[in-house]
């Protein structure tokens, strides 16, 4: 008898406890603060940064102190803006508004009408009780939130006589009538983005965005840095930082056949402002990087105030410049014929102009010499790049190519190369004379030959 | 006592009936269904759940009748029964008729839905024509299309990451890859659910009804990111999937000169959805 009466309290507690959970639900999030960077890849001096900030904590106070003033917090990220972003009434805090067509706003617009359709049309209805916000659009949840207060007060209002029937009908089309333009014109600030971000993207990328998010070890290659602001698939040359369409895109189709999948899943503003999000989180790497640099070399005279901002916004020029790089072809994509395909595969083994051979190897097996190298104990390793991580050259015959498989983008890659890793730019290889070694038609035909090569097993799984 | 530990044991099939008598009302059920055969495999759903629903009650019901009857009383001695032979031969007869009738009523519609033999052609697409290749793999949906001699090896095909686009009312017909791990392509308001296996292509058809966007989901448990293998499946009207088919390969060709602004404005491509 003893034992039922003990299981009926341990069945009824576990209930409760249950119960209790489910109330505690959405519980406290934890605040983030960004970290600094502890080891600065690509760059000569981050041994002497790594040194001064790991003895330094006044060193590691001043920095971040700098990086805060310019970016804020995760939970509350925005750019700083210099006097004359103030005078020429320039906002990078509302890229929707500055940075973003009208055309591209307006299809912004339409798509958010249609998603926001429920809450638009329990708004007009006038039940608003029934409006659910997206949450991690916690700005409007906020700005709705602050409505259903006064709303919920009015009704109150009607029982103790606070407040009458005509008041509360006042209310309610006031609120229709403002309210649904906050829906449809939604562009994900900073903060939004952030907290996007945080559900989709940290994991891998970290907080920081150093690619040193808790599943990141378990990936091969590794999810991107982005502090040193090298980004390896633009459609730019000369090193670029992306555009953000180049950055769009990636979000749209992923990178394939890494890790990195589509987020086609999510709406084009909330995709927009990731990229606005990404773009701070790689201005501030890199501002990180230059500053440290900086710090090390003047560590007695600390950060002055001009140097932090003129260090901000030469990165911002950077970024800024990334318009003017766009790579394109002036005319028809040229027509592959087996001429151009064997003269792009004798420039592909010419080992004096494109010499492909010496990485991607002979058969396209991404097996050159040029591929491997000897590490301190002698044995043959594969190159690294830029953040350190072993790569191999891609394997031309399985035609999976990762920033689009269309000819201009495999032009783009051999024209401009890919940042950060050891495949080159093709176009600025000059002879002796100063001259291009490949012209554009020459580019062409090493386009079309490697095209015919992924053909044979494009197919296979 | 008695009383309490039996409405306890109650407590559970009565919640899991309640649970199921609501759901509909609380969008708890299937979504709509929007091919050709799915109304097939919803009544085959129904007819097992209505098997299998009755059954559990009349169980149940039994089971709960047993605890409070039957429970152990005082020092009373329990009766040794050695069974019953017609009472044993009614409960095993009635369940194998009842996984016989599920057993037959099924095999037309197994047969229609997954045998490659009996796919329907009539559109143009076949099992040795299909519209397309489904790639899956850690953690994506590629899908790709053939070229225009429907040549799926060529340089020209059109591929779209997490996007299935076909045409409405048309017998669909595809080929399932997956490029490492066991996958499932999924697509609930299809009712159409198919394992990719590494190694085997696996022919898969449908014809969807209504023009729309319906989710692509991975079911097998596939890695870490399983829960980002969320696509989608375009149905198009058939004009305008032929024309988007058309626009995709002229893309190309694309010399990148059309992603320039005309207006020098930092915009998007208005591809870009």
């Amino acid at each position: 008898m003893h034992d039922i009466r003990r299981n009926v309290a341990l069945l009824l507690g576990s209930a409760l406890v249950l119960v209790g959970c489910d109330f505690q639900f959405e519980g406290q999030r934890p605040s983030l603060r960004f970290g600094l960077n502890s080891n600065i890849l690509a760059n000569e001096d981050s041994g002497v940064y790594a040194a001064e900030l790991a003895q330094d904590p006044n060193a590691q106070a001043q920095i971040r102190g700098a990086l805060e003033m310019l970016f804020g917090t995760p939970d509350a990220p925005s750019f700083a803006r210099p006097e004359e972003w103030i005078d020429d009434e320039y906002d990078p805090n509302y890229a929707g508004y500055y940075e973003i067509s009208d055309a591209a706003f307006e299809a912004i617009m339409a798509q958010n009408e249609q998603l926001f359709a429920p809450e638009l049309e329990a708004i007009a209805r006038g039940n608003f009780a029934d409006v659910r916000v997206q949450r991690e659009a916690l700005d409007l949840r906020d700005y709705w939130s602050g409505i259903m207060a006064e709303y919920e007060e009015l009704q109150a209002g009607l029982e103790s006589g606070d407040s009458t029937e005509s008041e509360l009908a006042e209310f309610v089309a006031a609120i229709q009538e403002e309210a649904p333009a906050a829906f449809i014109e939604w562009y994900p600030s900073l903060r939004e983005s952030a907290e996007l971000y945080r559900q989709q993207c940290l994991h891998c990328h970290g907080v920081e965005g150093g690619g040193d998010g808790t599943t990141a070890p378990f990936l091969n290659p590794r999810p991107r840095d982005y502090r040193p602001g090298i980004f390896k698939f633009t459609s730019l040359d000369n090193k670029s930082r992306p555009r953000r369409e180049d950055l769009y895109r990636v979000l749209t189709d992923g990178i394939y056949p890494t890790a990195m999948p589509s987020f086609r899943r999510f709406s084009n503003a909330q995709l927009n402002g990731l990229v606005d999000y990404v773009r701070l989180l790689s201005i501030r790497g890199e501002t990180e990087i230059l500053l440290a640099v900086e710090f090390a070399d003047n560590v007695d005279e600390g950060l002055p105030m001009e140097l932090i901002q003129s260090t901000y916004l030469d990165v911002w020029e950077k970024w800024d410049a990334a318009a003017d790089e766009y790579i394109f072809f002036d005319g028809e994509v040229p027509e592959s014929t087996p001429e151009a395909i064997a003269h792009g595969r004798e420039l592909y083994m010419d080992a004096k102009s494109a010499n492909c051979v010496s990485c991607h190897g002979e058969n396209g097996r991404g097996d050159g010499p040029s591929a491997f190298e000897m590490d301190a104990d002698g044995n043959e390793v594969r190159v690294k790049d830029d953040w350190g991580n072993e790569i191999a050259p891609r394997d031309l015959n399985r035609g999976l190519f990762r920033f689009g498989r269309r000819p201009i983008d495999i032009y783009r890659r051999i024209y401009a190369g890919i940042n950060g890793t050891p495949m080159p730019s093709h176009a600025s290889m000059k002879d002796s004379e100063g001259e291009r070694l490949l012209s554009d038609q020459d580019l062409w035909d090493i386009v079309h030959y490697v095209r015919s090569v992924s053909v044979k097993e494009a197919s296979e799984g | 006592m008695r009383l309490l530990t039996t409405l306890l044991f109650l407590a559970v099939p009565i919640l899991g009936v309640w649970s199921f008598w609501i759901a509909d009302s609380y969008g708890w059920w299937f979504p709509e269904n929007v091919s050709t055969y799915g109304d097939k495999t919803d009544s085959l759903f129904n007819m097992i759940t209505y098997m299998v629903g009755i059954t559990f009650v009349l169980t149940e019901v039994c089971l709960g009748w047993f605890i409070f009857r039957y429970s152990r009383k005082g020092q009373t001695k329990a009766v040794f029964s050695h069974g019953n032979h017609k009472l044993e031969m009614v409960w095993t007869a009635i369940p194998a008729l009842m996984l016989l009738l599920v057993a037959f009523s099924q095999m037309s519609i197994w047969a229609e839905i997954k045998f490659s033999t009996g796919f329907p052609d009539d559109n143009g697409y076949s099992v040795e024509e299909p519209l397309a290749e489904v790639y899956a793999s850690q953690f994506d949906w590629r899908v790709r299309y053939p070229d225009e001699d429907g040549n799926f090896n060529g340089a020209d095909i059109v591929e779209t990451p997490f996007e299935f686009v076909v045409p409405v009312d048309t017998n669909v017909v595809f080929h399932l890859k997956s490029r490492d791990v066991l996958h499932s392509f999924f697509v609930p308001m299809f009712r159409l659910k198919q394992d990719a296996v590494p190694g085997m292509t696996i022919p898969v058809w449908f014809n969807a009804r209504e023009v729309g966007e319906y989710e692509l989901i991975c079911a097998e448990l596939c890695g870490w990111g399983h829960y980002k293998m969320a696509g989608m499946v375009k149905v198009l009207e058939q004009a305008d999937y032929k024309e988007w088919l058309e626009t995709k390969r002229q893309e190309l060709y694309a010399n990148g000169s059309e992603e320039l602004l005309a207006d020098g404005d930092d915009g998007y491509e208005e591809d870009y959805e």
